[in-house]
C-alpha cells in the first residue's frame, strides 16, 4: 500500500531547472499518495465510542438494555440448565443409583448419635448428664417397637433374603435379642445403673450380599477396665437382612443392630474404656482402611464418673 | 598572534569523515557528586569566577531528593559568558597564564576544591531494588495480598480450631511461591537485556595534553581542573569544556552533543551569542576531528554542558508505562469485583446464620478466589515472548513493560541524523547541460541509470575524479563500492564513490593524469584547485577546480554545453542561478566544478607554484554542479508513510539546519507532498511563525531560537494545530521541551536519540529508543528500547508488535478471567444453599496454574485480525486493557455458561452416586462433619465420612475436567473479538497444542494412580467428561452470533456492550 522509495531515476526529460522539483514532487507523492493523503483521521477504525456516552436519557436508555439483555441471557441460561437438569433426572432409576460402585463396603456407626467426637461421658449419679444418649436411643429404637414390627415378616435365620419383587418385605428384628440394652427392661439402658449400652449397627447398601458369618466384635482396648457384653450373643448379624433393595422399594426395612454392654471393673480405679467394634466373619466386608477410619470399624470411648 | 584559517563561519564545504564517538563515563571511585553550575538566567550582570561558586556549591551537600527547580533550571539553556570575554579577561578570570597556564600546585589545589572532571554516574539502583520492584511491584501485589489473605484466614482458623483444612495455607503458600518464581523471572529477563547493555560500554582511560607551569605534559582527563591551559589535536576527545585561545585548522564534531553530524571548524573568536553555537568553545567529550587547538578549561565534570545534560537526565521523573497503568486499572476492578463479592456474601452468609468467624474465613475466601492466579505469569510470558520477538526485529527492549508503551505510541520525536538518513553524504543530483539529473541514493546502490552519453559528463566527472583527495582504503576490494570505507571528508568520499560507480576506477584515472600541484580547500577560499597532465597528451596539464559554486562562476568566464565550449551569457548565469537555488533549496549541499587547459608555456616540467599564484586563474570553463545529501534510509519513507497510516504523528527533531531538514522531512513524507510550510510562508510574508494562521497551514519548521521564545502554551499550540512538524537547530534541552509539550497533549510519546543531548528526552518519553551502533552509553542507559540497526523503520515493526501483544493481552486476559466465575461460584453456592462443595482449592489451582496457562499464554502467538496499523494509536483513557466490557463478557456471559457446565456435571456425578439435587439442599452441615459417618442419600444408602468425601473429591474433579472442556470452546472465542474464527482460522498451532496440552494434563490429573493421595483428584466415567460439552459448544454458537452481530452492525448496541 504504501509506494516505494523510487528516488532512482534516470535522466529527466526536457532541459533546465524547472525541471528539477517535478521528480521530487512525484517521490513526494508516491509516498503522501499511499498513505492516503496524510490524514489519518478518516481511516481510524471502528472502536466503540469509549465509555462516554451523552445525555442522561440515553444512559438509562443503555442501562435499561443491559438488565434486559442480561435478564433474558439469564433467563435463556437457567432455563437451558433446567432443561438438562431435567433429561439427566430422567435417565436416573427411582430405586437404585446407577453407580454404587463408591460404596463397596459399609461403614460402621454408633448410637447414641455422637456430635462432636466419640467420647460418651456421664455421671451415674446425675440423669441430666445421660439424658441425652437415653433420649437418643430411645428414638432410634422407636422403629423397632413391637407395635411397629407388627407387619413385618418372621424370616428364617442364616440366609441371604433374596427378593424378585415387585414387593418387598421387611424382616422382623426382634429387639429382645439385644437384652438389658433392648430398652424394653432398662429404659435408661443400663446408664443409670453404670453399665451403658452402645448400639452398633452397619450402614445400609443397596444390594450388599454379606459373605460369611459376619459378626461385630467389640474388644476394649488398652488395659482391661472393662467387661464388654455384646448382644446378641457373639455379636452376629443375621444374613436374612440382607439384601437392602432401598428406600423405595424396601419400605420399613430394619437394619439389624448389635449392642455392646460395658460393665466397668470394680477393681480398676479409671472409670475409662476405649471400645473398638469390627466387622468380622465376613470377606467381603472390609474392616481396615488408612482413611475411613469408619469403614468396617469404629472406635468409641466411654467415660464414667462417679 | 593567535593564528586563525576559518574567519568565515560560513558554511563549511569540506571535512573529514564523521565520527561518532560513544561517550565513555569515567566513573570516579570517589562518588563525590558535583552540582551542576547555578545558573543565571538573567542577562544581567556577569558572574564572576563561576569556577568559585562550584566550589561553593559543593559544599553544601546536595540531597537525595531531586530538587524541582533544580531540575526546571537545568532545562533552559545554559548561561555563560566565557565566549564573549577577550583573552586577557579570560586569563585574568581564572588566573591563569596564557602561555604557560596554572602553576601544578595552583591546578592541585583545584582539584581538591572541584573534585575529578568526571561526570557522575547515574544513581543506579542496587540490583536488591530492581528485585524487589520485580517482586512487589504491578500485578504482584495483588496475589501478595491473596497470599497474605490466605494465611490470616489459616492464622484464623488455627487459631480458634475450626476446622482441620489446611487450604488456606497450601493456597497461600502457592501464590507465594507463584510471585516469587514469577518476579524471578522477569528480573531474570531484565537482568539480560541490561547484560547486552553493559557489552556496550567502553571504559578506555583518557589521556589529556594540559600545560602548567609551562610544561606539556600527559595526565588523565579527570585530573583536569578549570583553568588548565590544554591542547588538543585531531583525533583528540575534548577533555573538559574548553574557551579556546590559539586553533590552527581545528574542527570538532559535535554530533554527540548537538546531534550535528557535521564538524565544525574551531578559532578563539567570539562569533555567537549562544554558548552551543559559538565558535570559541570547545565541550567535553566531543570529538576533534582535525588541526590543533590551545585553550582554557572553563568547566569540569558535571558543570560541563555535557555533565548539565547527564545530571538532567538522572535527576528526571519518569511516568508509569501505559501497561503499567493498565494493570492498576485491571487490579483496581479486580479488587473492586473481589470486596462486591466478598462483602455481600459476608453479608448473606452472617443473614443465613454463620458464625462470625466462619463468615469472615468465607469473606477471604471470596477474595482470594478472585485472584486470578495465573494471570501474573500469562502477562509476564506474553510480554516476554513479543520483547523476544522484537529484538529479532532489531528492537532490543530493556524494560519488559516498554514492549507495549510502542503499541500506544501516537507521537514519535525523531532523530533525523543515522536514524531517518543513512548518516553518509552521497550525490544526489547533477546538473550539467543546463539539465538536473537525479542520482541513486538507494542504500544499495546497484543499478545505476545515469546517461554516460554527454561529453559535459566525462569532463565534469574526471574534475570530481582528480580534484579530489579523498581515496579508498586498501583491500576493499569485494566489497560493494558504497560499502567501502575512505579517508578525506564525507563530501569528497561521496564524489569518489559515486565516480567509481558511474564513471569509471578513479584510480586508473588518477594514475593517467598525475597530480603535479594542488591548492586544498580552505574556508577563506572556498575552492580547491589540482593541476594535472593531460591525458592524451603528456605534455600539457590542465587544471581542475571545485569549491562553492558561486566562487566558481566568478572564475568562469565560458561554460560548457553537451561537449562544446560557449562563453558565459545571462541566460546561462540565470540558469546556473535558479539550480543552486533549487539545489540549495533541497537542503543539499552543492558544489560547482571547472577547468582550464593550461596553455603550452605550461608544459611538462613546469614548477607551479601554489603560494604565490604562477599559473592563470580567471577565464576557467564552468562544467556543472553536482549536490550532495545524507540521504534518508530506503525504508523510512514507508515506515513514516505506515505510522501516518497507523494515526502516529512522527515529528523531526533535529539540530541540523532548518533547509536540510526540511528537504528530509519531505522526502521520508514527514512533511507530505504540497503541503506549505509556515516557514515559507513567513519568509515570503516577513511575518514571526506565531502570526501565520495556523489553520491554513498543516505542516511547520520550528527554528530552535524561535522555539527558545516559546512559552508552553505557545508549543502546545504548535503541537495541537500542525500535523507535520520538524524542529530544526534545537538545542539539547529542547528536545525534551517538546516531549514534555507532546506529553502535556496526553499523548504516548517515543523519543529516538543518539546523543547526549538526547538523553533527558529518552529518559522522559514514554518510550526512549537509543541507537544501537551510533548511540552514545549515556542515551543507552536512559533509553527504554535500544534499535540495533539504528533504522527507523525498526520502530514501525516494534509499533506492530506493541500494538498486537495489546490486543492479544486483552484476549489473554478474556480467556484467564472467564474461568474466575466457575471458579467462584462453586464456594457461593456453597456458602447458600449448602451444598457439598463443587470446586476445591487444589483444583482452582490446577486450573489457574496449570491448564490455563498454555492456552492463554498462546494468544500471544495470535495473528492480528485486521491490519493493526491502519488504525488510530489506543487512546489511553477511554481503551484499557480491561474494560467493564471485557469484564461483562468474561464474568457475566461466558463465566456463568461454563459456571453451569460445572455444576451440572457436579450434580450428574452426585446424582449419579445417590445424591439427588433436591437433597443436597443444605446437607452441607451433616456433610461437613466427620462424626456423622452414617448420611443418607436419596435412595437410603448410607455413607461414611470418608465414602461421601471421596465422591465430592470425584465430583471436583468432574467440575474441573468440565471447565478445562469449556475453555476449549472459551480459547477459540477469545482468538477473535470481532472477526469470526473461520475468518481467522486455526493457524496458530500454539493455541492447537495449547488445547491437546491442557486436555491431556487434566486427563493425567485425573487418572494417574496415586493423584488420588496427592491432589485428591478421582478417575471419572468416560461419560462425566461429556457433561460439559453442549456447554462447550453453547459458548462457540453464543459468541460467534455476538460476533456475527458486532460485524453487521458496527457501532451497534451489541459492540458498545460487549466488544472488549
Amino acid at each position: 500500500m504504501c509506494g516505494g522509495r523510487g528516488s532512482r531515476a534516470g535522466p529527466l526529460p526536457g532541459a533546465g531547472i524547472g525541471t528539477l522539483a517535478r521528480p521530487l514532487k512525484r517521490l513526494q507523492r508516491k509516498v503522501s499518495g499511499g498513505c492516503g493523503g496524510g490524514s489519518s483521521r478518516g481511516l481510524l477504525s471502528h472502536h466503540p465510542a469509549g465509555d462516554s456516552t451523552s445525555g442522561l436519557v440515553v444512559e438509562g436508555r443503555e442501562r435499561g438494555l443491559i438488565l434486559l439483555f442480561y435478564l433474558v441471557f439469564y433467563g435463556f441460561l437457567a432455563a437451558l440448565f433446567s432443561f438438562t437438569m431435567w433429561a439427566m433426572l430422567q435417565t436416573l432409576n427411582d430405586e437404585v443409583p446407577k453407580y454404587r460402585d463408591q460404596i463397596p463396603s459399609p461403614g460402621l456407626m454408633v448410637f447414641p448419635k455422637p456430635v462432636t467426637a466419640l467420647d460418651y461421658s456421664f455421671r451415674v449419679s446425675d440423669p441430666e448428664s445421660y439424658r441425652g444418649y437415653v433420649d437418643d436411643l430411645t428414638k432410634f429404637l422407636k422403629s423397632y417397637d413391637l407395635e411397629e414390627q407388627k407387619n413385618l415378616t418372621a424370616c428364617p435365620d442364616g440366609a441371604l433374603r433374596e427378593q424378585k419383587g415387585p414387593t418387598y418385605t421387611a424382616c422382623q428384628f426382634p429387639v429382645v435379642s439385644l437384652k438389658g440394652c433392648s430398652g424394653v427392661e432398662d429404659p435408661e439402658f443400663g446408664y443409670s445403673t453404670g453399665n451403658p449400652c452402645i448400639l452398633v449397627k452397619m450402614n445400609r447398601i443397596i444390594g450388599l450380599k454379606p459373605q460369611g458369618k459376619p459378626r461385630i466384635n467389640c474388644i476394649s482396648k488398652g488395659e482391661k477396665t472393662a467387661t464388654l457384653s455384646t448382644y446378641p450373643s457373639n455379636g452376629t448379624i443375621d444374613l436374612k437382612y440382607f439384601p437392602y433393595y432401598g428406600k423405595k422399594l424396601h419400605v420399613r426395612y430394619l437394619q439389624p443392630l448389635v449392642a455392646v454392654q460395658v460393665a466397668f471393673n470394680t477393681t480398676s480405679t479409671g472409670k475409662e474404656v476405649t471400645v473398638e467394634c469390627k466387622i468380622d466373619g465376613s470377606p467381603n466386608l472390609r474392616n481396615q482402611d488408612d482413611r475411613d477410619k469408619f469403614l468396617g470399624r469404629v472406635v468409641f470411648k466411654i467415660t464414667m464418673h462417679a | 598572534m593567535y593564528s586563525c584559517l576559518d574567519l568565515s563561519g560560513h558554511v563549511v564545504l569540506f571535512e573529514l569523515g564523521q565520527l561518532y564517538p560513544g561517550i565513555t563515563m569515567e566513573f570516579g571511585k570517589t562518588r563525590g557528586r558535583v552540582t551542576p553550575q547555578e545558573l543565571n538566567p538573567s542577562s544581567g550582570p556577569k558572574p564572576k569566577r563561576v569556577p568559585k561558586m562550584v566550589g561553593r556549591r559543593k559544599k553544601e551537600k546536595v540531597k537525595r531528593k531531586k530538587n524541582k527547580a533544580n531540575i526546571e533550571e537545568l532545562k533552559k539553556e545554559v548561561v555563560m559568558d566565557d565566549h564573549k570575554l577577550t583573552l586577557e579577561e579570560l586569563s585574568r578570570r581564572y588566573s591563569v597564564d596564557l602561555t604557560k597556564g596554572l602553576r601544578p600546585e595552583k591546578a592541585q589545589e583545584i582539584l581538591d576544591r572541584d573534585g575529578p572532571n568526571t561526570l557522575t554516574p547515574p544513581p543506579t539502583t542496587p540490583e536488591w531494588v530492581k528485585f524487589c520492584k520485580q517482586l512487589f511491584g504491578g500485578f504482584s501485589i495483588l496475589l501478595w495480598t491473596g497470599a497474605i489473605l490466605c494465611f490470616v484466614a489459616y492464622g484464623i482458623q488455627t487459631y480458634f480450631n475450626e476446622e482441620p483444612t489446611k487450604d488456606n495455607l497450601y493456597l497461600g503458600i502457592v501464590l507465594a511461591v507463584v510471585v516469587f518464581i514469577t518476579g524471578c523471572f522477569s528480573y531474570y529477563q531484565e537482568a539480560k537485556s541490561s547484560k547486552i547493555m553493559e557489552s556496550f560500554k567502553s571504559m578506555v582511560p583518557q589521556q589529556a595534553l594540559v600545560i602548567r607551569g609551562g610544561e606539556k605534559m600527559q595526565i588523565n582527563v579527570q585530573n583536569v581542573v578549570v583553568g588548565d591551559l590544554v591542547e588538543v589535536k585531531g583525533g583528540d576527545r575534548i577533555p573538559a569544556d574548553i574557551r579556546l585561545i590559539s586553533a590552527q585548522g581545528c574542527k570538532v564534531d559535535n554530533s554527540s552533543l548537538t546531534g550535528e553530524s557535521e564538524p565544525q571548524s574551531r578559532f578563539p573568536h567570539f562569533t555567537h551569542e549562544n554558548l552551543l553555537e559559538t565558535r570559541n568553545i570547545c565541550f567535553f567529550s566531543t570529538n576533534c576531528v582535525e588541526g590543533t587547538a590551545r585553550g582554557i578549561v572553563i568547566a569540569t565534570g558535571d558543570s560541563t554542558v555535557m555533565g548539565r545534560i547527564a545530571s538532567l537526565t538522572s535527576g528526571l521523573a519518569v511516568g508509569q508505562t501505559p501497561i503499567a497503568t493498565e494493570i492498576k486499572h485491571f487490579i483496581h476492578i479486580i479488587t473492586m469485583v473481589a470486596v462486591f463479592l466478598g462483602v455481600s456474601f459476608f453479608g448473606l452468609s452472617l443473614m443465613l446464620g454463620y458464625s462470625w468467624l466462619k463468615a469472615v474465613i468465607f469473606l477471604i475466601g471470596i477474595i482470594v478466589a478472585n485472584v486470578p492466579e495465573g494471570l501474573l505469569v500469562t502477562v509476564t510470558v506474553c510480554l516476554t515472548l513479543t520483547a523476544k520477538r522484537m529484538a529479532k526485529k532489531n528492537c532490543l527492549v530493556k524494560n519488559l513493560e516498554a514492549v507495549e508503551t510502542l503499541g500506544s505510541t501516537s507521537i514519535i520525536c525523531s532523530d533525523k541524523t543515522g536514524t531517518l538518513t543513512q548518516n553518509r553524504m552521497t550525490v544526489a543530483h547533477l546538473w550539467f547541460d543546463k539539465t538536473t539529473y537525479e542520482a541513486d541514493t538507494s542504500e544499495e546502490q546497484t543499478v545505476n541509470t545515469f546517461a554516460k552519453d554527454s561529453d559535459t559528463w566525462f569532463i565534469l566527472a574526471r574534475i570530481a575524479g582528480l580534484c579530489n583527495r579523498a581515496d579508498f582504503k586498501p583491500d576493499q576490494e569485494t566489497l560493494p563500492i558504497a560499502k567501502r570505507a575512505t579517508t578525506g571528508d564525507a563530501s569528497e568520499s561521496a564524489l569518489l564513490k559515486f565516480i567509481e560507480q558511474s564513471y569509471s576506477s578513479v584510480k586508473e584515472m588518477r594514475e593517467k593524469s598525475p597530480k603535479v600541484a594542488e591548492i586544498p580547500f580552505n574556508s577563506t577560499n572556498k575552492y580547491q584547485i589540482s593541476i594535472h597532465l593531460r591525458e592524451d597528451s603528456s605534455q600539457t596539464h590542465v587544471l581542475l577546480m571545485k569549491g562553492a559554486p558561486e566562487r566558481i562562476l566568478a572564475f568562469c568566464s565560458s561554460y560548457l554545453l553537451n561537449g562544446q565550449e560557449y562563453s558565459m551569457d545571462e541566460e546561462m548565469k540565470e540558469a546556473f542561478q535558479n539550480a543552486y537555488l533549487e539545489l540549495g533549496g533541497l537542503g543539499e549541499r552543492v558544489l560547482g566544478f571547472c577547468f582550464l587547459n593550461l596553455p603550452n608555456t605550461f608544459s611538462k616540467g613546469f614548477k607551479f607554484n601554489t603560494d604565490e599564484v604562477n599559473f592563470p586563474m580567471e577565464n576557467f570553463c564552468f562544467v556543472g554542479l553536482i549536490s550532495m545529501i545524507d540521504p534518508p534510509r530506503p525504508a523510512v519513507p514507508e515506515a513514516v508513510c505506515k505510522c501516518r497510516s497507523a494515526g502516529i504523528k512522527v515529528i523531526m527533531v533535529t539540530g541540523d539546519h532548518p533547509i536540510t531538514a526540511k528537504a528530509i522531512a519531505k522526502g521520508v513524507g514527514i512533511i507530505s507532498e504540497g503541503t506549505e510550510t509556515a516557514e515559507d510562508t513567513t519568509a515570503q510574508l516577513k511575518v514571526h511563525v506565531r502570526q501565520i494562521d495556523s489553520r491554513d497551514v498543516k505542516a511547520i519548521v520550528v527554528h530552535g531560537s524561535d522555539l527558545k521564545d516559546m512559552s508552553s502554551a505557545q508549543l502546545d499550540e504548535i503541537l495541537r494545530n500542525y500535523t507535520e512538524i520538524v524542529f530544526a537547530r534545537t538545542s539539547p534541552q529542547q528536545k525534551l521541551i517538546i516531549v514534555e509539550g507532546c506529553q502535556r497533549q496526553g499523548n504516548v510519546v517515543a523519543a529516538t536519540g543518539d546523543g547526549v543531548n538526547d538523553s533527558p528526552a529518552l529518559k522522559k518519553a514514554d518510550i526512549g529508543i537509543a541507537m544501537g551502533i551510533t548511540g552514545s552509553d549515556v542515551s543507552k542507559q536512559a533509553a527504554d528500547m535500544i534499535l540495533l540497526d539504528d533504522n527507523f523503520a525498526s520502530i514501525v515493526t516494534g509499533v506492530e508488535e506493541g500494538r498486537l501483544i495489546f490486543d492479544n493481552l486483552k484476549k489473554s486476559i478474556a480467556y484467564t478471567l472467564t474461568s474466575n466465575i466457575p471458579e467462584i461460584t462453586p464456594f457461593l453456592l456453597f456458602i447458600i444453599l449448602g451444598i457439598p462443595l463443587p470446586l476445591g482449592t487444589i483444583t482452582i489451582l490446577c486450573i489457574d496454574l496449570g491448564t490455563d496457562m498454555v492456552p492463554a499464554i498462546s494468544l500471544a502467538y495470535e495473528s492480528a485480525e485486521s491490519d493493526i496499523m491502519k488504525r488510530a494509536p489506543r487512546d489511553p483513557k477511554n481503551d484499557k486493557l480491561v474494560n467493564y466490557r471485557l469484564i461483562g463478557m468474561a464474568y457475566g456471559q461466558i463465566g456463568m455458561i461454563q459456571a453451569l457446565a460445572g455444576f451440572f456435571t457436579y450434580f450428574v456425578i452426585l446424582a449419579e452416586n445417590g445424591f439427588k439435587p433436591a437433597d443436597l439442599l443444605g446437607i452441607r452441615h451433616d456433610w461437613e462433619n466427620s462424626y456423622v459417618n452414617d448420611l443418607e442419600d436419596s435412595y437410603g444408602q448410607q455413607w461414611t465420612f470418608e465414602q461421601r468425601k471421596i465422591l465430592e473429591f470425584t465430583c471436583q474433579t468432574g467440575f474441573f475436567v468440565s471447565i478445562v472442556i469449556v475453555q476449549w470452546a472459551d480459547l477459540i472465542i477469545c482468538k477473535t473479538r470481532r472477526n469470526s474464527v473461520f475468518q481467522q482460522g486455526m493457524k496458530n498451532k500454539i493455541l492447537i497444542f495449547g488445547i491437546l496440552e491442557e486436555t491431556f494434563l487434566a486427563a493425567f490429573l485425573c487418572y494417574t494412580p496415586g493423584m488420588d493421595m496427592a491432589l485428591r483428584m478421582y478417575p471419572l466415567k468416560i461419560f462425566w467428561w461429556l457433561c460439559a460439552i453442549p456447554y462447550s459448544i453453547l459458548i462457540f454458537i453464543y459468541d460467534e452470533v455476538r460476533k456475527f452481530a458486532i460485524r453487521n452492525h458496527p457501532g451497534g448496541w451489541l459492540e458498545r456492550e460487549t466488544y472488549y
